[in-house]
């Protein structure tokens, strides 16, 4: 009989309690997966390929309060800029909701296809929708969601707004990190408000990201003491703004995460100490016909390490494929667009299942170390 | 005849390694499983607590957010003196017609920023709103720029302390007092003059407006009357009721909090199951023995049972009370409804905390049950045999 083999059919004694520890390994490394996913979703946004030049502009004192219109022309005199759009976020509810999983912007489309480079549409769609002002383009996947299509009309019900929209869809979009908005004309907006002069936000495409920083400063510079100060910030900056605000929840879920590693050590010390307390005498024999400490160490280590592994492909990789083959944005009801596993989550998992398997069968290791062959012999379970 | 209790309590003590692994590892699960409900029973407190029976909130009609609403001054002109609408001793009428304004403010820990909401009140919103509280300084005085703040919410922002000052806008506001508003979403707020905020953030219009009816038949009359008015477009609701529904903040954190308890105890279970089977092991002759004595088999079951909802109350009772240190903790997260941060506590209530103990017996039960069974069916001769 080979060692390999020995340690094989030694791991595989006792089947059920080999499932069951592999089992437990699992379902708590599926679990740290789950969390370190969530997580990164939370405090680590998306990005599209244009956004290193995107810059978001927003009033100083909160997202939730306008910037006045009459800013756009100052902005398009600062140097570096090669296109700017407003951005209005309208709030709307569809088809009575609870809760509308898609947002809806007014924009400038001109401007605004040349701020969003990475959004593919059609060229007659864009025609239309550029020519049409009561018309909007929505992502192909809240079109796929409800089931309309290109051509038939979408009503929206304003909760910031005291007014409703009535928009015939001119056109699908996709290709961005969030197919799901909706974008109509702000001048449209403005009509049905009765001529307002405010905006939510505006965003900028700097021409390089070289000027991207000047710009940045430039315009925080330029509305200073004004009545409407601004905050220009990369579109990367606007994103990691939101994480902040999670507050309390980012420890919280990081603090979970270490309690289930460390349970998951408990569970898995406690187990190899199990099964290795049972083979005592057999271990004293070993010792008895030759074997070496360490080589009883390399039996142990080799075991236990090869239980945890199972485990981590297993609940590791299980969680991989489950959360690469649902739907999550259908799931969790449009809160998450994305529930990426990356690379980087795998490698921790499995370097938590790695330590696991060598801290696991030190403290069963050290106990057979200390055990004189005579003692070891005389043990009975 | 039944084994008696005891035995099980000293065998739990026997294998004494293994069982405190099992016992903090049910322990753990059950403080996770405890502390994130509290937290959402916390969100839901804060809600149900905030607004009183006594008082109409007047919103805009469509608005899901007081903060998204809009009344203009006409409106609050043309409902003023509406004879519904009970007066003070002064004789003015209890009105407040509220505008919110979200400011984006740096943390006190230097970690970034988050949005916090300012309430610009009329001077009878504060004695329509008994359950705030002055705990330190004094109230604002109009027309100095001057804001009272919620004293957790100045435990979490920078300059937010008495007499700190804070910039927001074109305005340095100075905090005079602290406020305590009985774990209410008022908690979460900074107050100060309604029209001096409206002047200072350059609003036109009013957000919500509060009103103080003369009593219940007013009340209704005015819900009504707002209600067939199509002119105005505004609906009034009870403030309590109103405040009451606004708990979509919770719903992801129960969620949350159900997710983990399931894919925890699924590994608690597994890892009660290996305690037992090798306590069920170690046992063999044991067992043998008491059948031979005249135990029967369902008596065999049982006890195991017990011992294993033992084992893993124990955990439970350890877990709920390490849980017990965070009760009455103030976190902060993000409100969906207000887009600004909202501050509450742990709240671990008796029927959280029995909860938590009737999910560790479960756990355990679950965990014994295969081991008890198999404990049960061992063949008595070769079971005496064993060593």
């Amino acid at each position: 009989m080979t060692l390999p083999g020995f340690v094989i059919r030694n791991a595989f004694r006792n089947k059920r309690r080999a499932l069951l520890s592999t089992l437990s390994v699992a379902a708590s490394l599926f679990l740290l997966v789950t969390l370190q996913t969530f997580l990164r979703e939370l405090t680590v946004p998306p990005e599209d390929v244009g956004a290193s030049l995107r810059i978001a502009v927003r009033n100083k004192v909160s997202l939730g309060v306008p910037l006045p219109a009459r800013q756009r022309s100052i902005i398009e005199k600062v140097p570096g800029i090669a296109a700017v759009t407003p951005f209005t976020y309208f709030g709307g509810r569809y088809r009575d909701e609870e809760f509308t999983p898609f947002a809806q912007f007014a924009v400038d489309p001109v401007a605004f296809t040349n701020v969003f480079v990475d959004a593919k549409i059609r060229i007659e769609e864009l025609a239309d929708w550029f020519k049409d002002r009561g018309t909007c383009i929505v992502g192909q996947d809240t079109l796929d969601r409800y089931g309309i299509k290109v051509g038939e009309r979408m009503r929206l019900s304003g909760t910031f707004y005291p007014i409703d929209l009535d928009l015939r869809i001119a056109g699908a979009y996709s290709g961005t990190m969030d197919d799901r908005s909706v974008f109509f004309h702000h001048k449209h907006l403005d009509e049905m408000l009765g001529g307002s002069e405010t905006v939510g936000t505006w965003w900028v495409r700097a021409e390089s990201a070289e000027s991207a920083p000047q710009v940045i400063s430039t315009l925080n510079a330029t509305f200073a003491n004004t009545s409407a100060e601004v905050r220009a910030e990369t579109e990367s900056a606007f994103q990691l703004g939101f994480v902040s605000m999670w507050g309390n929840i980012r420890l919280l879920i990081g603090s979970i995460s270490s309690v289930v590693v460390f349970t998951l050590l408990l569970v898995a010390v406690s187990t190899m100490s199990m099964s290795i307390r049972e083979r005592f005498r057999e271990l004293a024999i070993l010792k008895a016909i030759g074997y070496r400490r360490r080589e009883l160490f390399g039996f142990i280590l080799a075991e236990s390490f090869g239980l945890a592994i199972v485990g981590a492909v297993l609940g590791a990789g299980g969680a991989y494929l489950l959360f690469h083959s649902i739907d999550i944005q259908k799931l969790s009801g449009g809160m998450f667009v994305y529930f990426e596993v990356t690379p980087r989550i795998m490698a921790m998992a499995f370097t938590v299942a790695i330590a696991l398997g060598i801290v696991a069968s030190i403290p069963p290791a050290l106990a057979v170390a200390r055990t004189s062959v005579v003692d070891g012999l005389k043990t009975l379970d | 005849m039944a084994l008696p209790i005891k035995y099980n309590v000293r065998n739990v003590f026997v294998r004494w390694r293994s069982t405190v692994a099992t016992i903090l590892g049910v322990a753990l699960v059950v403080g996770v499983y405890v502390l994130m409900q509290a937290m959402a029973a916390g969100i839901e407190k804060s809600s149900a607590n905030t607004g009183s029976p006594d008082n109409l909130l007047v919103v805009r009609r469509g608005s899901t957010a007081e903060s998204s609403s809009i009344i203009s001054r006409d409106q609050v002109s043309t409902l003023r003196y509406s004879p519904e609408i009970a007066r003070n001793a002064a004789g003015e009428p209890l009105l407040s017609a509220d505008v919110l304004v979200l400011l984006n403010q740096p943390r006190r820990d230097g970690a970034g920023e988050a949005n916090v909401l300012l309430r610009g009140i009329s001077p009878a919103g504060r004695e329509m709103r008994a359950q705030v509280q002055l705990v330190e300084g004094r109230w604002f005085d109009r027309g100095k720029r001057e804001v009272v703040v919620s004293r957790r919410l100045a435990a979490r922002f920078a300059g937010f302390e008495i007499q700190g000052e804070f910039r927001s806008g074109p305005a340095t506001f100075r905090v005079v007092g602290h406020v305590d508003a009985g774990q209410s979403a008022f908690d979460s707020e900074i107050w100060m003059d309604a029209d001096e905020a409206r002047a200072l953030f350059d609003r036109e219009q009013y957000s919500s407006l509060l009103v103080r009816p003369v009593d219940v038949n007013a009340a209704t009359n005015l819900i009504r009357r707002l209600e067939s008015d199509k002119r105005l477009q505004l609906i009034a609701r009870v403030e309590s009721a109103y405040y009451a529904e606004q708990t979509g903040t919770a719903t992801p954190i129960k969620w949350l909090g159900n997710f983990l308890a399931v894919a925890m105890s699924i590994g608690a279970v597994f890892a009660a199951m290996n305690t037992m089977y090798a306590a069920v092991g170690a046992r063999t002759r044991e067992i043998g023995t008491l059948r031979v004595l005249g135990f029967r088999r369902r008596t065999v079951v049982l006890s195991f049972l017990i011992e294993g909802a033992l084992l893993a109350a124990l955990g439970g009772a350890l877990g709920c009370g390490l849980s017990l240190f965070m009760n009455g903790y103030a976190v902060g997260t993000l409100n969906f409804a207000t887009f600004s941060e909202t501050v509450f506590q742990f709240r671990i209530t008796p029927a959280l905390m029995l909860k938590g103990m009737v999910f560790s017996v479960a756990v355990g039960v679950l965990g014994t049950l295969l081991p008890a069974i198999r404990a049960s069916r061992l063949p008595v001769i070769s079971a005496l045999k064993a060593v």
